[in-house]
């Protein structure tokens, strides 16, 4: 940054004027860069512009992913700058992990990106504590064009009413296995639509056939353990509400137990390095279980850090209890200065066919429907192909899409991994974690 | 500015300075060196007040608010002692992080000092090598609280793991040990100790202060080895003994790193590495909570403030100081 220069620059001169004889005017010059350097520091701190030298507007947009996503989005911004010769992008991205942190941080200071991806974990604590822009009289002014998204998918960015966001990429939850292994042991692959005894029978067969775990345990999975409840006819959460009660949850556990005690799941403490979301750690890539449990979206990721052909089908039980999900959402910051051009780009970026195109489905599903069969039509990767091809398939079996999960949603996550590993390592029965697990629920979302 | 007031010392007007300089009021003198005094120090001023001091005095009203982080400062709502009330009777992390924390530091600090206190005995011996031995055993400290130290260890403490192998060539099973909710803390502990090169390096230069006569007199009354350690050697470490446990401490209590590298920031397996800093931050920066965050953090702080102040109070009981009257 600036003040970093200004010392150096000094540095040079200074070791000038030591064999020079006026000892004064060295000092006087020591005491002018001691003096310096705060005032630097302070001139940086207010140096933000918001429309630079140049005279341009300029838009800050934060996001997070691998590199490849960075390319992407970088050339879709690329075009708009071109489309738009007086607009500008000030680029932030980064890993997942300590995104939320920061991006939390930068809005404490007021100083949060224009445009910032965000997911459905986090949308209803941003939303409700009105840190976005409602989008919404956007939307009917119609300089945000959503006719072409699916109804619930941009629903699922409604929250009190207002929309926090846009989704960007749809996808759902994807079971995927390991079809090399199996196909090396003459083993059946698994099925959309078997249920839930059947897959784990069906992994009890894998373990003792290829002496690797048949699957991962979920238990501690919170989108599988909602993918089951609504197959219960509940929910997560209902209304302000929990939508299931400590006997479900004590079912739901149970019936890993089960699956834990046939040999059907690995042992609890390589469940736990499972339990990680980092992509890069799920067992179906790091062969310690022939199937993980992830979102359809991930199966691209998935490929690029295993050799071994991968499968994907729904989770088991019956599909209709998965629903079209936004994986992500841009939003725009409510004390953006320049909320118009945010909406426009985030207009462009969902709608242009050409950005469209350059982002294909990294993001999942491109939400416009017209542009996801553009992209349908062009995409090479095979990964990529046969995750959209699944999404398609369950697309037409969809359920309802639920509500935004509420606020306090992340803590449900941690504490349902914190409960369902006492479980797994035997430290508590399964109705002992479900009381307490569904009582640290109603703490977190009260 | 500080310079302007004070004649520059050119050469050729030496005299005339000298002069100057007896007929100047003392008052003004003190007055023109007190105001350089505060321009120099002004970039740490500067930084004590915004980094350190403004920061802790927001943090301390915050911890008395519902403040969110997403919310804006000037509509935080006032909640008096809810937050300390919580902590203190409704939030059994809280507990459990504080039984987590003590832990820690309960067995990693004793055995760390006596870890460095050990090796500083070896190394206190006039042999060939020893300076290199102890940079080698400085080296793990000057790693601190590094991100790539904690994923090493993390991976040498798998179910797969280096160390397993090594227990595998004497046919012992090893355990999954960061992976255990009743190892993983242990497993941090012996990271910490290992990291003993700082309290050495300070026991090492306390050992040279020792007066050898001491030990002569004592070979020459008969004293053994281990008389000798404990009715020499320790007493007069003892103030440096009392350094090393005033400040490992405190860093016992602070560790956060490596819990936070090896749970993916979670506290895990099953919070059993669930630190105090770490719960902190979870409330914080994860959960939003960060007026709840800042009143966790104030509690830590005087708690700190307490433990060290117990030290110093029984610090009169065993430190002995050789120089000067006192013991």
């Amino acid at each position: 940054m600036h003040p970093a220069t200004s010392p150096t620059a000094d540095a040079p001169a200074a070791r000038g004027h030591r064999t020079a004889p006026r000892r004064a005017g060295l000092l006087r010059r020591l005491t002018a860069a001691v003096l310096a350097v705060p005032l630097v520091l302070g001139a940086a701190a207010c140096g933000d512009d918001d429309a630079g030298s140049d005279g341009k507007i300029e838009i800050s947009i934060f996001w997070w992913g691998g590199d490849a996503r960075a390319k992407l989005t970088e050339e879709a911004l690329a075009l708009y700058e071109s489309k738009n010769p007086n607009v500008r992008f000030k680029k932030t991205w980064q890993a997942n992990q300590g995104y939320f942190d920061k991006l939390a941080t930068l809005t404490a200071g007021g100083d949060a990106p224009d445009i910032f991806q965000i997911d459905d974990n986090f949308l209803t604590e941003y939303a409700s504590r009105n840190a976005t822009l409602d989008l919404m009289p956007y939307k009917n002014e119609g300089k945000l064009d959503l006719s072409k998204f699916p109804e619930s998918l941009w629903q699922y960015g409604v929250v009190d009413g207002k929309l926090a966001g846009v989704a960007f990429g749809e996808n759902t939850q994807g079971l995927v296995y390991n079809k090399s292994l199996l196909a090396k042991h003459n083993l059946p692959e698994p099925k959309t639509g078997m249920s839930w005894e059947e897959f784990i029978a069906w992994a009890e067969n894998v373990s003792k056939t290829t002496k690797i775990p048949g699957t991962m345990d979920p238990s501690a999975d919170y989108k599988a353990l909602w993918v089951w409840l609504r197959q219960q006819g509940k929910d997560l959460y209902k209304g302000k509400d929990l939508g299931f009660t400590v006997e479900d949850v004590t079912r739901w556990f149970e019936l890993w137990k089960g699956a834990r005690d046939r040999g059907a799941t690995p042992t609890a403490d390589v469940i736990h390095e499972g339990n990680a979301t980092d992509i890069t750690k799920q067992l179906v890539v790091t062969g310690k279980a022939a199937t993980s449990f992830v979102w359809a979206n991930q199966m691209p990721e998935l490929k690029k850090n295993t050799t071994d052909e991968l499968g994907v089908i729904a989770y088991p039980g019956d599909p209709s209890a998965q629903w079209a999900r936004a994986s992500m959402y841009f939003s725009v910051f409510r004390g953006s200065k320049h909320a118009d051009v945010a909406v426009d780009v985030i207009n462009f970026l969902a709608n242009d066919p050409e950005a469209g195109k350059i982002l294909g489905t990294d993001r999942g599903l491109p939400s416009n429907l017209e542009i996801r069969k553009a992209v349908e039509e062009t995409v090479t990767d095979p990964a990529m192909k046969l995750s959209i091809q699944v999404e398609n398939e369950l697309g037409a079996k969809f359920g309802p899409s639920p509500q935004v999960p509420l606020k306090g949603h992340s803590k449900v996550r941690s504490e349902l991994v914190k409960f369902a590993e006492e479980v797994q390592y035997g430290r508590q029965t399964p109705a002992q974690a479900a009381a307490a697990f569904v009582e640290a629920c109603k703490a977190a979302i009260a | 500015m500080a310079l302007t007031t004070a004649p520059a010392p050119t050469p050729p007007a030496k005299k005339s300075v000298r002069a100057a300089a007896k007929t100047r009021r003392p008052g003004r003198i003190r007055h023109g060196e007190g105001l350089a005094g505060y321009v120099f120090l002004s970039p740490w001023l500067l930084g004590l007040m915004g980094i350190t001091a403004i920061p802790m005095l927001l943090s301390l009203y915050l911890s008395f608010t519902n403040y969110d982080i997403l919310t804006d400062l000037s509509d935080v709502e006032w909640v008096g002692l809810e937050n300390y009330r919580r902590m203190f009777t409704a939030d059994p992390s809280y507990w459990h992080s504080v039984q987590v924390t003590v832990m820690f530091a309960l067995i990693a600090v004793p055995l760390k000092l006596v870890a460095a206190l050990g090796v500083a005995l070896l190394l206190n011996r006039a042999w060939r090598g020893v300076g290199l031995f102890r940079g080698l055993f400085y080296l793990p400290s000057l790693l601190g609280g590094s991100v790539a130290l904690a994923i090493v260890w993390v991976n040498m403490f798998n179910r797969d793991g280096a160390f397993n192998s090594f227990l595998g060539l004497f046919g012992i099973e090893g355990k999954p040990w960061v992976n255990d909710p009743e190892w993983a803390l242990e497993t941090l502990m012996v990271l910490a100790i290992w990291q003993f090169g700082a309290p050495m390096v300070i026991f090492l230069a306390g050992l040279k202060q020792v007066p050898t006569e001491l030990y002569e007199a004592a070979a020459v009354d008969g004293a053994g080895r281990v008389r000798q350690f404990f009715r020499i050697t320790l007493p007069m470490l003892s103030p440096v003994i009392f350094f090393n446990l005033v400040l490992e401490t405190i860093n016992g209590f602070q560790g956060f790193t490596a819990a936070f590298v090896l749970s993916n920031g979670t506290g895990g397996p099953v919070d059993s590495t669930l630190m105090y800093t770490l719960n902190l931050y979870i409330t914080g920066f994860t959960e939003l909570e960060m007026g709840y965050a800042s009143a966790m953090a104030w509690v830590f702080l005087v708690a700190i403030a307490l433990v060290t102040a117990v030290f110093f109070s029984t610090g009169r009981f065993w430190v002995h100081y050789s120089d000067g009257d006192g013991h």
